[in-house]
């Protein structure tokens, strides 16, 4: 369709829709967003709702409920066919929804299996929202606290997977840091502010939000989303261990949970802290042991020893992959020599791990592995490399015999000028 | 003694009373191997002894020596290229593995490899040195315009076969050079657009790559080999140079054995250049990542930095203007000059071209500058 036809038909809709004549046709024309035209048809069609608020019908075609058929009446109440305030706004009309009856209302959908199933959603948000920080006080008659539309939306409610949305995963450390960065709000609770700071410079968040990386834990991450509960020092140890699951095992193997656990302190953080979570270098054995254990001891040099055996096994691979690009240069075959040094870098990658089991017996072979493998490497290609020498052996060997043809040739060349002076 | 001799002799007689071998022969004289003509109506022993016998100035030694040399390194592409060119595959899926089989598995094949990058590099500076020395030589004056214009063509061709080869290992190297040589050539009015639509577009994709094959494999070697021909056969119409009376003639046997001697110092030396200094190898060509300092190749970057450097009010087309206005009267230096350079106006000459010398130079660093702090 043209530019020049297309203005005269949506103003005609537009009239129509304003008359509240407007038929499922031009309803359609004036929704073209729609996902389901049918749906979105029959929730608007006759509503007068817009003609005064005009903003909140524009916030709403942004989202997915007026797609799906869910009009201003599914939660407001009223009469939308009404054209005068006064007849609009009577009946079961609820005019703003208070912030306390707002789970339970957006519940009455959402907590139903049966609307819920072609969806594929889960139910259960509701229940698990009052085991929340934020259910339980909302209970108690504290709205200040977040629910459904804090971070969902009121009106421009938009599918998790829709980049725009606020619970996006990129979206939700600035979410959550609405409140939860908001000085005087976090004040009056006796809570930090510096949350979403402390994230955005962590390892976690700068993969997040820099990185790209959608795998890397958002605040729901590690405190759930409906159910959202700072984890306890035991518990915290557990969400952790949902992704560093290694770690997890080889900490729990170790002396150090036992204690921390019987102490009551957090486990991970302790050393690694929590939100501004340090990127996990070998060099975190140099200052996090000294936080507990002072230099001397047999535990400072257990950290000693474990660096020493996962630097010396570094650096072997760092020269074996050298030398590696180095004979890739000239070319030499070196797959093979990558698929090698691809298995130690998988050993030194474990080794980090494991030494959350403060076993040198356990870290030591794969230390040991990741350093045979590169010695072996490096051992084959300086053989190689050495044998190259050969070639200059070999231009040695050319030259010789091209200046002896060099010199015959000169002498052929004088004798034939001899003859020609002749 | 005298029975192999008189076999010898019996068995050329043999064949020669059914092969004109003389005409055969007289064809290395197309190519300035034999810088004199043979009598083709006369037997080979005897058209050769006259033809050995006859004073020459040695066009195998300084200063005449860079003509056959460029074609001696033509001779040695072609060798080192042919053997290359079995095991080499110009698809873009096959380029790089065959050129990382022939440096890695095939024997000798770094070599060979190492060789042709050599005798390339060689080529055209050797090329390059014969403009240079035709220019301050003085010439390219009345009687030798055609040598003068065909020694920039073939500078040209080379530059165009030394372009498209860099493309064939489908190398990260070859190929960015390769991309921002063509950002150079397209921008040129009239040659760009019809450079683009000769190759079939714009773009690098394994098709080019065929045509890049064909042309460096068949069709600029013809053409170089049109332009050597073209070139000896004015030479010896016009004579080796102006300054011929100045080299002491000498019996052309005698340049012969210049000629080996300059065959096995150029075997040697690029032998030698192959082994002590190799090309290292890189990886493969990635289309969608831009190594960093990917620049044209060192012949193109004075057209590079003029395109580059104007300020955008300048149009593109009049910056390829400019350029090709340089080469246009680069080309026809003979025409635009008239009468002797000789005396003084030679050395204003001299002066005017070490200018311009001076200048290309600057503009080439500039190019390659502006790749660096890109």
């Amino acid at each position: 369709m043209s530019p020049v036809r297309v203005v005269p038909v949506a103003a005609i809709a537009a009239a129509l829709a304003l008359l509240g004549l407007a038929s499922p046709c031009a309803a359609v024309m004036a929704v073209p967003r729609t996902l389901d035209p049918s749906a979105a048809a029959a929730a608007h069609t006759g509503s007068m709702c817009g003609v005064c608020h005009s903003d909140v019908r524009v916030e709403e075609h942004q989202g997915v409920h007026e797609a799906e058929g869910v009009a201003c009446i599914a939660c407001h109440g009223g009469d939308p066919t009404a054209t005068t305030v006064e007849t609009a706004h009577r009946g079961n009309y609820r005019g703003k929804i208070a912030r306390k009856d707002i789970p339970a209302l957006c519940a009455s959908c959402h907590s139903d299996v049966a609307k819920m199933r072609s969806y594929n959603l889960a139910t259960d948000q509701l229940e698990l929202y009052r085991t929340s920080k934020h259910g339980q006080r909302l209970a108690l008659g504290d709205d200040r606290v977040a629910v459904c539309t804090d971070c969902h939306g009121v009106h421009e409610v938009r599918a998790t997977a829709d980049p725009k949305s606020m619970v996006f995963a990129r979206n939700i450390p600035a979410t959550c840091g609405k409140c939860h960065g908001d000085q005087k709000l976090m004040g009056a609770y006796g809570h930090k502010d510096d949350a979403l700071a402390e994230y955005k410079a962590g390892v976690h968040g700068r993969a997040l939000l820099e990185g790209g990386n959608d795998s890397a834990p958002d605040c729901t991450g590690c405190h759930g989303s409906h159910g959202a509960t700072p984890p306890g020092a035991i518990d915290e140890g557990r969400r952790c261990g949902q992704c560093h699951s290694k770690v997890r095992a080889a900490f729990a193997a170790g002396p150090h949970k036992q204690e921390l656990d019987d102490q009551g302190l957090p486990e991970c953080v302790a050393c690694h802290d929590m939100h501004r979570t340090a990127p996990v270098t070998i060099a975190l054995l140099d200052t996090v042991c000294a936080r507990c254990h002072r230099p001397g001891t047999k535990e400072a040099q257990l950290a000693g020893t474990f660096k020493t055996m996962y630097t010396q096994a570094s650096t072997d691979v760092d020269e074996a992959e050298k030398l590696v690009a180095e004979a890739a240069r000239i070319p030499l075959y070196v797959d093979d020599y990558r698929s090698r040094l691809a298995l130690a870098h998988t050993a030194l990658m474990e080794s980090m791990p494991m030494m959350h089991s403060l076993d040198v017996a356990q870290v030591e072979p794969l230390t040991r592995k990741a350093r045979s493998i590169a010695d072996e490497v490096k051992g084959e290609i300086q053989h190689k490399l050495a044998g190259r020498v050969w070639r200059y052996v070999g231009l040695a060997f050319m030259w010789f015999y091209l200046v002896l043809t060099a010199m015959l040739l000169w002498r052929a060349r004088a004798r034939a000028l001899a003859r020609g002076a002749a | 003694m005298e029975q192999p001799t008189r076999s010898r002799r019996s068995v050329l007689g043999w064949v020669e009373e059914r092969v004109s071998l003389t005409e055969i022969v007289s064809f290395l004289s197309v190519f300035g191997l034999l810088p004199t003509e043979l009598d083709t109506t006369k037997p080979l022993k005897e058209a050769l002894a006259e033809s050995l016998r006859r004073p020459l100035p040695s066009y195998a030694r300084w200063p005449h020596v860079l003509g056959i040399l460029s074609f001696m390194l033509f001779l040695f592409l072609g060798v080192t290229g042919a053997l290359l060119a079995f095991y080499y595959q110009p698809t873009a899926a096959e380029a790089y593995l065959s050129t990382t089989a022939i440096a890695r598995d095939v024997s000798m094949g770094a070599l060979v490899g190492q060789a042709h990058h050599w005798a390339a590099i060689l080529f055209l500076a050797v090329l390059l040195l014969r403009i240079l020395r035709f220019y301050f030589g003085a010439l390219y004056g009345k009687g030798r315009e055609i040598v003068w214009m065909v020694a920039i063509l073939t500078f040209v061709a080379a530059a165009n076969a030394d372009l498209t080869g860099r493309l064939l290992p489908w190398d990260t190297r070859g190929y960015w050079s390769m991309v921002r040589a063509r950002e150079v050539t397209d921008a040129l009015p009239g040659f760009g657009p019809l450079a683009t639509f000769l190759v079939g577009g714009a773009g690098l994709d394994s098709l080019i790559l065929t045509r890049f094959y064909v042309l460096h494999m068949f069709v600029l070697p013809a053409i170089l080999l049109v332009m050597f021909y073209v070139h000896f056969s004015s030479v010896r119409r016009v004579g080796l140079s102006f300054a011929v009376t100045a080299s002491r003639p000498r019996p052309l046997r005698v340049a012969l054995y210049d000629v080996l001697l300059l065959i096995v110092g150029l075997f040697g030396g690029l032998i030698t250049l192959s082994v002590l200094w190799p090309q290292p190898f890189m990886s493969a060509a990635d289309p969608l990542v831009t190594p960093h300092g990917a620049r044209p190749p060192w012949y193109l970057l004075a057209p590079h930095a003029v395109q580059q450097v104007f300020p955008g009010t300048v149009p593109m087309v009049v910056r390829g203007l400019l350029i090709e206005a340089v080469f246009a009267v680069i080309l026809l230096l003979p025409f635009l000059v008239k009468g002797d350079v000789t005396g003084s106006r030679r050395g204003r000459f001299a002066g005017v071209g070490l200018a311009a010398c001076a200048a290309w130079v600057g503009l080439t660093a500039l190019g390659w500058w502006l790749e660096v702090y890109r």
